[in-house]
């Protein structure tokens, strides 16, 4: 694939950080434009007219929006000799890789929202938010068993599916009063290899405290404080 | 060749495929459609999402939904998981997604469109009245005026079918549930897909519900309407309405609670 790649996105995005490591990963030279979602770009409301979200991939000056799918355009594209793949050559694998992918968004995103979004005081929707976010990080360190990484020996899709989420782990357990370490010790054992073993993860996930200290400011400017 | 993790490995080609399904389940429609497309020959096994089997339950202990596709023993949950299986599998045969990696990166986005938007908006307008509903019809125009700009400007533009001359994943998705939109249309009274204001989505679904393999997959129009007439008293809680009762072939989802059946089956595209 040949062209400029520029990538839309929010550094605190987890879906636009799967991508940040998908890129270096396979060796692609990006640019990267920071976007403010409170007063987004034309770029990205010209590229993703249909939902104005991050991340957009640009590739010479075509957009391609959605996280996972971006992901599988980036394996489709770049898979020129050195750059390995992130989904399984076999296709029962790839399945089940893209079904784990998608339980990441719809159940551990999904709930982990609900944690950190509820208004103050709203102890009942937090508790459950809560439990619900417990829930899905347990059956994602089923799924992961005993292998290193949910790819197996390397990482792999799912791997860079989920770990984008670990550095938004301490803002669920502030809001929700849990640790992940103590819930779930593989998996948080999981997201410290991702980060020690693979440089395209350590370059490509933001400070815990930072993405803690942008949810404080979004939900100010919310109102629920 | 190295076996890494037998338990993920595809079996072969040529090992039996068993699908579990329920009759209104759009979803269920998809991979029936993929599988004729295809010509692959599968069991079909009707459940009760009133009362799932053990064997459902085991191939799909996450979600514990249909469609549920066994290959060989393997199970494969997710719809558009399933279909784009059948493509990894099945390579030679008829393929559902485009060569080039652009056209499938826009095939799948239109895909979470389908799943993540469009359904949950015409799901909305069923389950709803007065304000609430009309708020949902927005919705709904907002959606289709997305996928008719689509098909007149942009990237379907000149197209027969969102595939091309021939349907793909996209068709699969979309048209598996759009024929929900007529049925929603005659039971809620409202408009949703006006022949005017969307002339080529119209087209469109026209040519698809005109293919032999796709008539063979959607059930009889009179058997969706009174099913929907069905579901819609019962989410509605309306007493005395005008709906027909649930005949002995319907299933027994008319016992189910209301929000699992219409999550299960048919209310989301």
């Amino acid at each position: 694939m040949e062209g400029v790649v520029v990538l839309l996105n929010c550094f605190v995005s987890p879906f636009g950080n799967r991508v940040r490591i998908a890129l270096k990963f396979k060796g692609v030279a990006y640019e990267e434009k920071a976007e403010n979602l409170a007063a987004k770009s034309p770029l990205l409301l010209s590229s993703n007219p249909v939902h104005a979200k991050v991340p957009v991939l640009i590739v010479d000056g075509k957009p391609v929006c959605e996280s996972l799918v971006i992901l599988e355009f980036i394996d489709d594209g770049f898979s020129a000799a050195g750059a390995p793949p992130l989904l399984p050559a076999d296709p029962y694998a790839r399945a089940h890789a893209r079904f784990w992918a998608s339980y990441v968004d719809t159940k551990l995103n999904e709930a982990g929202m609900r944690v950190w979004r509820s208004p103050k005081g709203a102890t009942a929707a937090v508790e459950a938010a809560r439990k619900d976010t417990v829930a899905a990080l347990k059956t994602l360190e089923a799924e992961l068993g005993g292998k290193p990484y949910f790819g197996g020996d390397a990482l792999g899709y799912v791997d860079v599916a989920l770990v984008p989420f670990a550095p938004w782990f301490l803002t669920y357990e502030r809001f929700g009063g849990f640790t992940v370490a103590a819930e779930c010790p593989a998996l948080a054992a999981w997201a410290d290899r991702c980060v020690r073993e693979n440089t395209c993860v350590a370059e490509s996930l933001p400070e815990a405290e930072h993405v803690f200290q942008f949810v404080c400011g979004m939900r100010k400017a919310f109102g629920l404080d | 060749m190295e076996k890494k993790s037998s338990e993920n490995a595809t079996p072969p080609v040529a090992a039996p495929l068993k699908l579990f399904g329920s009759w209104a389940s759009s979803y269920t429609h998809r991979v029936q459609l993929a599988l004729r497309l295809k010509g692959l020959e599968f069991e079909y096994v009707e459940e009760d999402l009133g009362n799932k089997s053990d064997e459902l339950l085991r191939h799909n202990p996450v979600h514990k939904k249909v469609p549920v596709l066994v290959h060989g023993g393997r199970a494969l949950p997710e719809s558009v998981i399933i279909l784009q299986y059948l493509d990894d599998a099945w390579p030679e045969t008829r393929p559902l997604l485009p060569a080039d990696a652009f056209d499938r990166a826009l095939a799948r986005f239109w895909c979470h469109f389908a799943d993540d938007k469009l359904g949950p908006a015409v799901g909305a307008v069923f389950a709803s009245t007065g304000e609430d509903q009309e708020a949902a019809v927005r919705q709904v125009h907002e959606n289709l005026a997305l996928l008719e700009v689509e098909l007149r400007d942009g990237a379907f533009r000149g197209r027969r079918f969102f595939g091309g001359d021939e349907v793909g994943l996209l068709d699969v998705v979309l048209g598996c549930g759009s024929y929900w939109l007529a049925v929603f249309e005659d039971v809620t009274g409202v408009r949703l897909v006006d022949a005017d204001a969307f002339p080529r989505f119209n087209a469109w679904l026209r040519d698809f519900e005109a293919l032999d393999e796709v008539r063979e997959t959607i059930p009889a129009v009179d058997r969706l309407l009174e099913y929907a007439r069905g579901l819609r008293h019962m989410l509605l809680g309306l007493a005395g309405a005008n709906a027909a009762a649930p005949s002995a072939d319907a299933p027994t989802t008319a016992a189910a609670a209301p929000s699992a059946a219409a999550a299960d089956i048919a209310v989301d595209i």
